[in-house]
């Protein structure tokens, strides 16, 4: 995956946010999850699959339930498309990737979003040693 | 035994694996730090301290951030 660009489905987004909002709703607020589902060589976001937030503090930490999320990613690969990459929300910061974020990426070659309940939204690909944003196209 | 471990998102492989070895053995075999990762039998999670009983496991790397 070469390309600097994401394609994200206006519904696929629509979802991203709305699940943002529902955490940042909470009390306290609470980040959320999920996996992005696609095509990866196109690199194209066309649904995205909530999965439970199991981390410790989730007010400031996001860790995608691991049972969900292997049973998501079977029934994206079962349909014929790919698992393309993950989002999680900032609740109460920019959408941009923490130090956290960077410290703990693990998925070379995907795509980690990251939506605030404003409605801002970066995609960055992790190479494995740093994250390369990438220009989200809504269609 | 030889045992199928398939690391979600990346490549599946065999490793043979001792008596008493256990999941955490398994995750170093692929170049994967236990710490880092969640082992699945069957798609449920398991203690990577236990020893494996199973000739199949797939293994996910965490997704986890701030």
């Amino acid at each position: 995956m070469t390309s600097s660009r994401l394609a994200l489905a206006d519904d696929a987004r629509r979802s991203i946010l709305s699940h943002a909002r529902e955490g940042a709703a909470a009390d306290p607020p609470a980040e959320v999850c999920g996996v992005l589902a696609g095509d990866s060589d196109a690199r194209t976001v066309t649904a995205a699959h909530p999965v439970s937030n199991v981390a410790d503090e989730p007010r400031v930490a996001y860790e995608l339930d691991p049972e969900e999320t292997v049973s998501i990613i079977e029934i994206v690969e079962s349909a014929g498309d790919d698992a393309v990459g993950f989002y999680h929300s900032h609740p109460e910061s920019d959408p941009v990737p923490s130090a956290t974020d960077r410290e703990q990426a693990s998925w070379p070659g995907y795509v980690y979003l990251i939506c605030s309940p404003d409605g801002g939204m970066t995609a960055h690909e992790w190479t494995g040693n740093e994250f390369h944003e990438l220009t989200i196209a809504v269609e | 035994m030889n045992v199928t471990v398939e690391v979600v998102g990346e490549e599946t492989s065999e490793v043979a694996v001792g008596d008493g070895g256990t999941y955490a053995d398994l995750v170093r075999a692929v170049d994967l730090s236990p710490h880092e990762v969640t082992v699945l039998v069957d798609g449920r999670p398991v203690p990577e301290d236990q020893p494996v009983e199973v000739d199949r496991v797939k293994v996910l790397r965490l997704i986890k951030g701030g």
